[in-house]
């Protein structure tokens, strides 16, 4: 009769240690998922900006300066590029770097009305907002997978099952907000 | 701004909405078996037993459970194609609207799905509406009156309720209380004339019968009130359903764009101009983001409407930090 108990405790316990894994596994592949999606979104504008600087280049001869700190910015970000912690800021600055061009790009009247700077404006504005959204996704699964692997009783068994915390994908307040484009 | 709204809120809508569809259509074939089992009764003639089981009626059960729960499947595939043929929409090229296409796939990447697919309807209208049997086969249908008139941010609130509508699975849910509702109709209007005939029959046919004919009575007099009014009672839930799942996606919007403002104003300027167009009906009237056929210069009274009043549903969403 004992021996059944055992047994069915035993078992109880694997049921219980099947459910937290698979559970911990689906919240972690979303988290994973959410941040190969801001990755690409990343990897999009590194490739945007240079387009943006070539076709904006010639008319604006005497903002030099600008034009460089955006490219430094986006070589930086480049660099940082893979790790949630450290590619944060560079991106941050990038973007500052980005929206300051976009600032100036207002000021060229024959540049707002060319086709090609319109279409990079367009194509600019929504990988802002793709990262920005992708973030949001990002951070909210690591919440989730986060609290899961914190909360008792799966807490007990987390560590030992190999799931680490995950780390938020942070920018500074600062630059919280999407640069606004004007394009109507 | 910040909003505390985790990604679960829509996980758990979608739970529900899960649920709920699990529940109607399980009603649904124990409605269906009942009426099987009444009309398979009447119309047979086996009344020698009459403590146990009709086997007319067990076979009547059989049949119309079946064919309730293969008409919700077909129904689950076939609706959203139904319903992009009766309003007629179109596929387009990202060439032809590039920023449509960003503001979708923005909104895809907030609500965590797949991209769907992106359709318009060509009419001056301001209206958009979503259909999908799954999170991963939604499509999102705009105007093109949408299109030309709305800025950035609110065509983005407006694709971002739509996109709440597929990722909470919206769009199932409301195909399966439409069928509901159908065959609840459908139902009654048989069992109507059913207990007409088959009562008349049975009188016919077993004039010496033990069948105690005042508890009949009284059972067809029952049937005859639940058989007029049920149709009417379904179709109020329906609306009432119709109505809650409007207020959801609305917040569910916000919650992706993190931004009220954007969808705020455009429902000021939907509310002016969601006239009718050619191919909109009563019968798709409740699926889009605002009634295109309802007059809203006119009070409804508020149990006969598919939404709710979009001032209300403005109030709400300035609540939301807009």
């Amino acid at each position: 009769m004992s021996f059944w108990i055992v047994i069915g405790v035993i078992a109880a316990i694997g049921f219980w240690l099947v459910a937290v894994y698979n559970g911990l596994v689906g919240a972690r592949n979303q988290g994973q998922t959410a941040w190969s999606q801001i990755d690409v979104q990343l990897k999009r504008r590194h490739d945007l900006i240079p387009n943006l600087v070539q076709v904006v280049k010639d008319a604006m001869g005497y903002e030099q300066e600008t034009l460089t700190k955006v490219i430094q910015a986006r070589n930086a970000a480049v660099a940082a590029s893979g790790n949630p912690a450290q590619a944060g800021p560079a991106e941050a600055a990038l973007s500052v770097a980005t929206r300051g061009l976009l600032g100036l790009v207002e000021n060229y009247p024959q540049l707002k009305a060319n086709e090609n700077v319109m279409q990079l404006q367009e194509e600019l504005t929504t990988t802002e907002n793709k990262i920005a959204f992708a973030r949001q996704f990002y951070n909210d699964s690591v919440n989730t997978y986060n609290t899961r692997r914190q909360s008792f009783p799966a807490v007990l068994a987390a560590a030992s099952l190999g799931f680490g915390p995950m780390d938020l994908f942070t920018m500074p307040e600062t630059e919280r907000e999407v640069p606004k484009v004007a394009l109507r | 701004m910040t909003l505390s709204t985790a990604t679960t809120d829509f996980v758990a809508a979608q739970r529900v909405n899960r649920r709920n569809t699990f529940l109607l259509l399980a009603i649904l074939t124990l409605l269906a078996a009942s009426l099987g089992y009444l009309i398979g009764w009447l119309l047979s003639f086996d009344d020698a037993a009459p403590r146990g089981w009709s086997n007319g009626g067990v076979i009547g059960a059989g049949l119309m459970a079946a064919a309730s729960i293969g008409w919700s499947l077909v129904s689950l595939a076939i609706s959203d194609k139904m319903v992009l043929g009766m309003a007629s929409a179109k596929d387009i090229d990202k060439a032809d609207a590039p920023q449509l296409f960003n503001v979708v796939e923005e909104m895809s990447i907030a609500a965590g799905i797949p991209m769907p697919r992106v359709m318009v309807l060509e009419t001056d209208a301001l209206n958009a509406f979503a259909t999908g049997a799954s999170v991963q086969r939604g499509t999102i249908v705009v105007t093109r009156g949408l299109l030309d008139t709305l800025s950035r941010d609110e065509l983005q609130g407006v694709v971002a309720h739509e996109m709440a509508h597929i990722a909470n699975l919206d769009t199932r849910y409301m195909v399966m209380v439409g069928v509901t509702v159908g065959l609840i109709a459908l139902v009654c209007d048989m069992a109507l004339r059913t207990l007409n005939w088959g009562g008349s029959a049975h009188n016919r046919s077993s004039s010496g019968d033990k069948k105690n004919s005042g508890g009949a009575a009284i059972l067809i007099i029952i049937l005859l009130v639940i058989g007029i009014l049920a149709p009417l009672a379904a179709k109020a839930v329906q609306f009432a359903v119709s109505r809650q799942r409007e207020y959801l996606a609305d917040a569910t919007s916000v919650q992706f764009t993190r931004n009220p403002n954007g969808l705020i104003s455009a429902l000021a300027k939907l509310a002016e101009k969601a006239a009718p167009f050619p191919g909109v009906s009563h019968a798709t009237q409740h699926l889009f983001i605002v009634n295109p056929v309802q007059d809203f210069t006119k009070d409804t009274p508020a149990l006969l409407a598919t939404h709710p009043d979009i001032e209300d549903r403005i109030a709400r969403l300035r609540n939301l930090g807009g």
